[in-house]
């Protein structure tokens, strides 16, 4: 087998057995590797009953075909699990430096069930894999183990690692490779506190690639390199990283204010956009494996209430989620906010995004000083934020901080009232940082979305802001953010791309200038598939259909294909004030395109089985 | 054939007009002087170059930069060439600077990261250009939204 290794270690952690899942060549060519082919694994193997923290919940971690490929942006890999946040299919993205090293290792995925009876990481070492006591690490924040690790096996290993939250099971608790780079959404660290794994640890070991073509890889390596590292979007992340544009993005209404009460302040724009935190903060720059981009931010605060030691600084993300949201413009306190997740092991989207709900329902009165054990929850109150919110809900102490560590839609339907109606998320998955009124086409795809709300797992974000361009699948025309024209049918094309995107493991933002002969290329040249446009399409299409049907299995139907209210009023202020999104319109016609049954929310039989998920359609559609 | 433009100074007549109204407006311009560069506009069809400087002090008193209609010594921070009918139908707030610069109608060289900072001044300027060209006369070049 070419560019993947053709080995995916099926670990018990209960009994301690490994064995090793040889998939054919033509499973992986159908589901491309990443995404596809963890929710393929996951489709065959998971026990669909199964809590998403008990014992026999399944936890996949899987490279693409291009992990390991000198080459910007080819080298992230894939968490796939059922989310203990949504009970629905889980998954996330993560880069830095484990991917590669997990190839190199001899291994395209891990698949993990079971429990350890105790405190574990899981070492890999030369490709052989052993469980190891963690006892002394258990309890530690994650700098703080990530570091001991490091210790122990030397500067070249590499880890993943859970923190406290992770160990508590909060449901949005993330997992961290060298403290920086995070699998954020949806509870992957919880699943792995649940299974009493603290951390994956990797010694470094020398292999090799093997690669359908490696002179072409070679000389795509050297087209390819200058033009990703010359594109717009590249010379903006790395001078001003993720948070590059987020002035920009207020312009343009994309940027939630005060938990979505708001698009637009200027001096909030100004005061958190990338440029400001480079010319305040920034130390240096950092990167993931192999890239030329290093959008990676790392800062030092010296002074004042959020002064911090040099290390990793926040993505566009934390900015917004601990800046805007919560109507602050302290871009030291989000910094401060940012290291305190990553430390505790929390996603700063659900984790911001959560706080943003309870500042409201507290200034709404729906959130009582009784409730919040007398904690005041007051908008851009920075220090009651770092200092005491973010502990508590990553340690579940304290009525607030159980309260909070359940997420936003939990939260609000534990105290009642009309506050589950300002939540901002689908599926229970708080959204990200993206206004859909902003940009309609994001109200479609967050709601389509198999793991919730989401701007990554389509392309619409992209496609809608006009940062790429498909001729040839017909993606050639302009989309207008403040209508639902053309959004159905983008999000159609939009849904196989992302899945195309998530299963190679490519970097959305660093490969954002690849066409599409240029990725079908790639694969061909690592891994030989012998795709087409059209046959790389129809994979994208047939994983987010698998995915689809995961989580009909899961209990989801069309109905929860949707936004909150929220979400969907019209905003008050910038751009988009007063411009309603036509949501329903643009649902019947994806589910039209799609050919989505207007109850279940997945695909007629005909469509599974025209994708060669017969299987799938015979789950799905018993009895014929 | 420009639609809008019979030929540069036609052109010039109508960006200098423009200019002129951005450069002392207190909003826009104390924002452009905050972006401190010097950009030029490169145009084809009709081919014609404008320079912006708000980086070094300005000209004129009462003005937050100065700008020059037609080649001028100045070394860009940043440049960016593109038709200049795509550039009028920009000022109308008409046409997305990343979607050009996806499809290679607009190209960029220097350092287009100092851009950014021009990004606050960009929507309130959206609003001067049609009245800009009400003021000249020239109704008919305002273009509508579909």
């Amino acid at each position: 087998m070419n560019g993947n290794t053709g080995r995916i270690a099926d670990i018990n952690l209960t009994t301690g057995a490994v064995e090793i899942l040889e998939l054919p060549e033509e499973t992986y060519r159908d589901f491309i590797g990443g995404s596809g082919l963890a929710a393929k694994v996951f489709w065959d193997r998971a026990d669909f009953s199964a809590d998403p923290l008990s014992p026999e919940a399944l936890f996949i971690l899987m490279n693409g075909p291009l992990t390991g490929i000198k080459l910007s942006g080819v080298s992230r890999m894939n968490a796939t699990a059922r989310s203990p946040l949504t009970g629905g299919l889980a998954e996330s993205s993560c880069g830095g430096y484990f991917p590669p090293a997990l190839r190199l290792a001899g291994y395209d995925g891990l698949v993990i069930s079971g429990k350890a009876e105790k405190p574990s990481y899981l070492l890999i070492d030369k490709g052989a894999l052993s469980i190891e006591d963690a006892g002394s690490l258990w309890g530690k924040g994650i700098l703080e183990a990530t570091a001991d690790l490091r210790e122990a096996y030397g500067k070249k290993s590499t880890s993943l690692v859970i923190g406290p939250a992770g160990e508590k099971m909060v449901p949005f608790a993330c997992i961290l490779n060298e403290a920086h780079h995070a699998f954020g959404r949806c509870g992957m660290g919880a699943v792995m506190g649940s299974k009493n794994l603290k951390a994956f640890v990797m010694k470094p070991g020398r292999g090799d690639l093997s690669l359908a073509d490696p002179e072409r890889i070679k000389s795509l390596i050297k087209e390819l390199t200058p033009r990703i590292k010359d594109y717009l979007i590249s010379q903006v992340l790395h001078d001003f990283g993720t948070a590059g544009n987020l002035e920009g993005h207020m312009y343009e209404g994309d940027v939630p204010i005060r938990n979505w009460t708001s698009n637009f302040d200027e001096v909030m724009g100004d005061a958190l956009t990338g440029s400001t935190l480079s010319e305040r903060f920034l130390k240096k720059t950092a990167t993931c494996a192999y890239c030329a981009v290093a959008c990676k931010r790392i800062v030092r605060i010296d002074e004042g209430p959020f002064a911090l030691a040099e290390g990793p600084g926040p993505e566009y993300e934390t900015v917004a989620a601990f800046g805007s949201l919560q109507g602050s413009s302290d871009l030291a306190a989000v910094c401060k906010a940012g290291r305190v997740c990553n430390d505790l092991g929390m996603d700063t989207i659900s984790a911001g995004a959560t706080i943003a709900w309870g500042m409201e329902a507290y200034e709404k009165g729906h959130l009582t000083d009784e409730q919040t054990g007398g904690i005041p929850l007051r908008w851009g109150d920075m220090e009651t934020v770092v200092n005491r919110v973010l502990p508590m809900m990553a340690a579940r102490s304290g009525k607030l901080g159980e309260l909070l560590s359940m997420g936003s839609a939990r939260a609000a339907r534990a105290i009642g009232g009309n506050s589950l109606e300002y939540t901002a998320q689908s599926k229970g998955l708080e959204a990200p940082m993206h206004d859909p009124r902003g940009g309609h086409g994001h109200a479609l795809s967050y709601s389509v979305s198999t793991r919730g709300a989401c701007h990554v797992q389509t392309a619409m974000h992209f496609m809608e802001t006009g940062a790429c361009n498909y001729p040839e699948i017909g993606f050639e025309f302009d989309l207008e953010p403040l209508t639902h024209e053309k959004k159905a049918e983008t999000t159609v094309l939009a849904a196989a791309i992302g899945a195309i995107e998530n299963s190679a493991c490519l970097c959305q933002f660093a490969d954002r200038s690849l066409t599409l002969p240029e990725i079908v290329e790639l694969i061909n040249a690592a891994a030989g598939y012998g795709y087409d446009i059209a046959s790389m399409m129809e994979a994208g299409w047939r994983v987010f259909h698998l995915k689809r049907c995961i989580n009909y299995r899961f209990g989801f139907s069309a109905s929860d294909d949707d936004l909150t209210p929220r979400l969907k009023e019209p905003a008050c202020d910038g751009d988009s004030a007063g411009i309603e999104i036509l949501f329903d319109e643009m649902k019947d016609r994806f589910y039209e395109l799609m050919e989505f049954d207007s109850v279940k929310g997945v695909a007629s039989r005909n469509k599974l089985e025209s994708l060669g998920l017969t299987e799938e359609a015979d789950r799905v559609w018993p009895g014929r | 054939m420009s639609q809008y433009y019979k030929d540069a100074d036609d052109l010039y007549k109508i960006y200098g007009y423009f200019l002129d109204r951005v450069l002392r407006d207190d909003k826009i311009g104390t924002k452009m002087r905050k972006a401190g560069i010097i950009i030029k506009f490169m145009y084809t069809d009709p081919d014609a170059e404008i320079t912006i400087d708000v980086k070094n002090p300005p000209a004129k008193e009462g003005y937050y930069g100065t700008f020059y209609l037609g080649p001028c010594d100045l070394k860009p921070d940043v440049w960016s060439k593109q038709p200049a009918d795509h550039s009028h139908r920009f000022w109308h707030g008409l046409e997305n600077p990343i979607a050009g610069i996806t499809k290679g109608i607009i190209k960029q060289g220097g350092k287009v990261t100092a851009m950014l900072k021009l990004l606050p001044v960009i929507k309130p300027a959206f609003r001067l250009f049609p009245v800009a060209l009400k003021e000249m006369g020239l109704e008919h070049l305002i273009v509508l939204k579909k």
